[in-house]
């Protein structure tokens, strides 16, 4: 098959890259990009562990052809952290131990990153909606929610 | 020597049974702290098996099986041989040692030769230069089969004129036990109730998918990494499949995404047959398995079908209990069996079916049986939660009968410290049970929701309807036989820093961070001084498998001898810098100083550099055997397990009598840990626990039809989302193990195990109706609302 050009810009760098067509966009950040903090789980969009930002919305990276996102900009976990300085989910993340094997981590990341970008003071419920797409099999979700309202509790003390 | 050392001296304790001294004050242990890998996985960095960059790598893959029981009559491989970028094909004649996997025993053919005996058997490998190219290689491999009438359930396997799905039969194991006399005891019972409980299987569901890289190496040696949760067992089985000594396979264990005993088998199965590509090519092999590959391929829990029946007095008092167990296998051994005395899901389950209970007379007979169904295996809980839904279920329902409240009938039986098990062992230390059910009691505030949970009656007139339940559980520490040996090397450096060189893996549970804090503590340093290095099985001691909640106890005890060593060198270091005799000084927080005169002391560097610059020892080895298991064949006696967890699960449900749907609002749980060496850690354990346990009493199950799999990707096979985990409120309790580092016992596997049963008795309480089978989907539940309905009209 015939390599199609295409322009990404991921976690703020441009990209311009040579792509099979049909290849889908997890494997184009994996392989051609090599930013493999995006995490292959289940290939069906179910699982979440290839979560990223795109334009705007939090998708399930291998189910997007990466022609589709052309012209689009991505952000994967790898970007959250600026110049060092770890995002305050990161940070939360971290504190209250809401990491145990770590592979649902960054669709849990950047699905609670795209949900306090939209909203710094959700509730209860609207943080597990928010993370209803990315499955964790060890914490129980329990801490993960827990350090998703610490962070916004940060975040919003940062605007005032 | 300005500096003023202000550590108030504690006294020092001695452990019983040869582990080394430990302090009352402790600097690391006892501590959130947080986890040695938590920034590297916060920020993406952690390579992950698949992370691994291998370009040059060959990739491989499995031709399975479509039948579930077939002969296998002819295999061209010509086409697939010819095809370009193909580099090689194997099938069962190809093997140079032995064509077998397994846990425990050889019996999985690494590429089956003249049979099949599940759907996803492995009947050739491939290795190509591409996936793409390796998926059409195994489209073109021509397998003549002869279907054989299959089997599909282990009561119709133990009928004589079964299929057989092995030569020797489908029997596997029979696992026993004899105390008292039964039938006296049911004679002299006020009450007898008896019922047949069955789950299904069920799926780890870890989400990192199973990945292998297999390096073949020019004097016939091999590395493989991938994530195994034991590299140990996987060596052993590379090196029989590929007729080599053990020294020439190297394990090493990548990060896990999540195991929950999956990967003891998984990896077994991937490693064997990544190995053997790269035998044969002499090239790199990458092996990926995908999620349905995994969902159709490798072990699950065991299903059973469980029948108890129990007999009480009229004031609640236990008298017997006899059950039985039909235990489904599957197509392969894997961990169903173990070895000798105590080992397998299958001894275990039989060990725990009378629960945590005090009983007089007991008889349990388990028949482990071989189907053409996939195999069951390792999984959180080995066998334990089965039938502890079954046990739980039961004496739930007795108590109904009794008209007592369960917790009451539970509080009169269960073990406390003095008391004597089902098997005849005497637990003479560390039985947190009784304070775990009075600590959770409060905490839900029990009695008062019991009070106000509905009175069963009328249930047109609601449409929700909430109960509550709870339930009782304990699990072992350790693996129940003589080969749970665990060794670890602690290597002092110059500076003061330490590597850990161990075989105990890291899949999520935070061993690497409560390993690095024993040793911290052992050795008087901070948890930043230490550095686990990975599991590698060129280097670090056979450590067992990272299984059975033993990793904190086994491996800190190692830890502990091995810290014991090097301290001797530091001390006598301080000793000679000092002028103090070595019985005086104390190492901790990285200073060793006078006990007499705490403010006489040297930097714990300063002493390391002195036994470097001295050539004193730099490293210390430690090798904990722990105390010896027994289990009679015939009587099932004995102390099979040397230390038991204890755990009480409250749950409150709402139930939609409409639809059968259960909401979770609530579940607090307790636990006995012995000593919690991270708490944060062990509340995830026990958060992540729980929540697997509800999705195994609400909504999972592997669904079979004529052997195959119905629900291969998660998309199908349903397992807990954010939106179905209810509040959770984690309690530990503290009662010393003395054979445990710092008190500490297994905490792994215990949360996962009473969750289903105190979820299915809230049900009960809210609808009064009894669910016997996992799991109470909507469907289950709203049948047994209306059979109730229709009792009532």
């Amino acid at each position: 098959m015939a390599k199609e050009k295409i322009q990404l810009e991921v976690n703020g760098k441009k990209f311009n890259l040579k792509v099979n067509p049909d290849e889908l966009l997890v494997d184009v950040i994996r392989n051609d990009i090599g930013l493999t903090g995006t995490k292959v789980g289940c290939r069906e969009g179910e699982c979440g562990a290839c979560s990223v930002i795109l334009n705007g919305k939090v998708i399930p990276s291998c189910l997007v052809p990466v022609m589709k996102a052309d012209g689009g900009k991505i952000l994967t976990i790898e970007g959250l952290e600026k110049e060092g300085e770890l995002h305050p989910l990161q940070k939360a993340f971290v504190q209250k131990g809401a990491i145990q094997c770590g592979f649902c981590t960054p669709g849990m990341l950047l699905s609670a990153k795209n949900l306090l970008d939209q909203n710094a003071n959700p509730t209860l419920e609207e943080i597990k909606i928010a993370i209803s797409g990315v499955l964790c099999r060890c914490t129980g979700y329990q801490k993960i929610i827990e350090a998703i309202r610490t962070a916004s509790e940060i975040i919003r003390n940062q605007r005032v | 020597m300005e500096k003023v050392n202000k550590r108030v001296l504690v006294k020092e304790k001695e452990k019983s049974l040869g582990i080394p001294v430990f302090f009352e004050e402790l600097s690391t242990v006892g501590k959130s702290k947080i986890r040695v890998d938590a920034y590297d996985k916060v920020r993406g960095k952690l390579q992950y098996g698949a992370d691994l960059e291998c370009p040059q790598a060959l990739i491989g893959k499995v031709l399975r099986s479509p039948y579930p029981h077939a002969l296998i009559k002819k295999i061209n491989i010509k086409k697939a041989n010819h095809l370009p970028g193909v580099k090689a094909v194997m099938t069962a004649e190809d093997i140079p040692g032995q064509n077998g996997f397994g846990g425990i025993i050889p019996d999985q053919p690494v590429i089956c030769g003249d049979k099949v005996r599940y759907i996803g058997d492995g009947v050739a490998l491939v290795a190509a230069e591409t996936e793409e190219i390796a998926i059409k290689a195994l489209k073109l491999i021509e397998v003549e089969y002869e279907p054989l009438p299959a089997v599909f359930s282990p009561m119709d396997a133990v009928r004589p004129d079964a299929p057989k799905v092995h030569e020797n039969g489908n029997l596997l194991r029979i696992a026993k036990i004899r105390k008292g006399n039964i039938e006296k005891g049911f004679i002299e019972s006020d009450v007898i109730l008896e019922r047949t409980y069955t789950v299904p299987f069920v799926e780890h569901a870890y989400i990192e998918p199973d990945v292998t890289l297999a390096i073949p190496h020019p004097d016939g040696a091999i590395t493989v990494k991938g994530p195994m949760q034991d590299p140990f067992t996987v060596r052993r089985n590379i090196a029989s499949v590929l007729g080599i000594l053990i020294n020439k396979v190297q394990c090493v264990q990548t990060p896990i995404g999540g195991g929950f005993g999956g990967k003891d088998d998984s990896a077994i199965d991937i490693g064997t047959r990544a190995a053997l590509l790269a035998w044969k090519t002499g090239k790199k092999i990458r092996m990926e398995y995908d999620r349905e590959e995994i969902t159709l391929s490798t072990a699950k829990r065991h299903p059973m079908i469980i029948q108890c029946k129990i007999g009480a007095k009229k004031d609640g008092t236990f008298v017997v209990f006899e059950g039985m167990i039909f235990n489904e296998q599957g197509a392969y051994a894997s961990f169903g069996p173990g070895g000798r005395p105590a080992g397998g899901v299958h001894i275990h389950a039989v060990v725990m079916l009378p629960g945590p209970y005090v009983i007089p007379n007991v008889k349990v007979d388990g028949y482990l049986v071989h189907t053409n169904h996939p195999y069951g295996g390792a999984m959180r809980g080995f066998g334990a939660p089965q039938v502890n839904f079954a046990h739980e279920s039961l004496v739930d329902e007795l108590a109904e009968i009794l008209g007592m409240d369960p917790y009451y009938l539970r509080l009169k039986n269960c073990f406390e410290v003095g008391s004597e098990t089902a098997t005849g062992q005497l637990l003479n230390q560390s039985v947190g049970l009784k304070d775990s059910m009075e600590k959770t009691k409060e905490a839900f505030k029990w009695d008062e929701k019991k009070k106000l949970a509905p009175d069963q009656k009328g249930l047109k007139n609601t449409e929700k309807r909430r109960g509550v339940g709870m339930a009782i559980g304990w699990y072992r520490t350790s693996i129940g036989t003589s080969s749970d040996g665990c060794g670890a090397n602690l290597h002092l450096q110059e500076d003061g820093s330490v590597l850990l060189y161990q075989g105990i893996t890291e899949m999520g549970q935070g061993s690497y961070t409560v390993l690095s804090q024993i040793a911290a503590e052992a050795l008087g340093v901070t948890l930043e001084d230490v550095r686990v290095v990975t599991p590698d099985t060129d280097i670090a001691p056979d450590s067992g498998p990272t299984v059975g909640s033993r990793s904190t106890t086994l491996m800190g005890n190692a830890i502990l001898i091995a810290a014991e060593v090097i301290k001797k060198s530091l001390v006598e270091s301080a000793s000679e810098l000092l002028g103090v005799s070595t019985d005086r000084l104390i190492v901790k927080d990285r200073l060793i100083y006078d006990r007499d005169n705490p403010n006489r002391f040297v930097d714990l560097k300063e002493a390391a550099k002195q036994s470097k610059a001295m050539g004193r020892r730099m490293m210390g080895q430690g090798w904990y055997t722990p105390p010896k298991s027994s289990l009679d064949l015939e009587t099932g006696q004995g102390s099979p397990y040397f230390v038991y967890t204890y755990c009480t699960q409250m749950a409150e449900v709402e139930v939609d009598i409409k639809t059968g749907e259960v909401e979770v609002i609530k579940i607090i749980a307790t636990f006995d840990v012995g000593k919690a060496i991270n708490p944060i850690m062990v509340e995830g354990q026990i958060q992540g626990g729980i929540v697997m346990g509800l999705g195994y009493a609400l909504m999972e199950e592997l669904v079979l039809k004529e052997g195959v799999i119905q629900n291969l990707n998660l998309r199908d096979y349903i397992i807990p989302t954010a939106l179905d985990a209810p509040e959770i409120i984690p309690i530990y309790i503290e009662h010393t193990n003395v054979h445990g580092p710092f008190g500490a016992k297994g905490i792994g596997e215990m949360p996962n195990i009473p969750t289903a049963p105190a979820i299915t008795n809230a049900i009960a309480n809210a609808i009064g109706v009894r669910i016997y089978d996992l799991p109470a989907h909507s469907e289950r539940v709203y049948m047994a609302i209306r059979r109730r309905f229709e009792k009532e009209i």
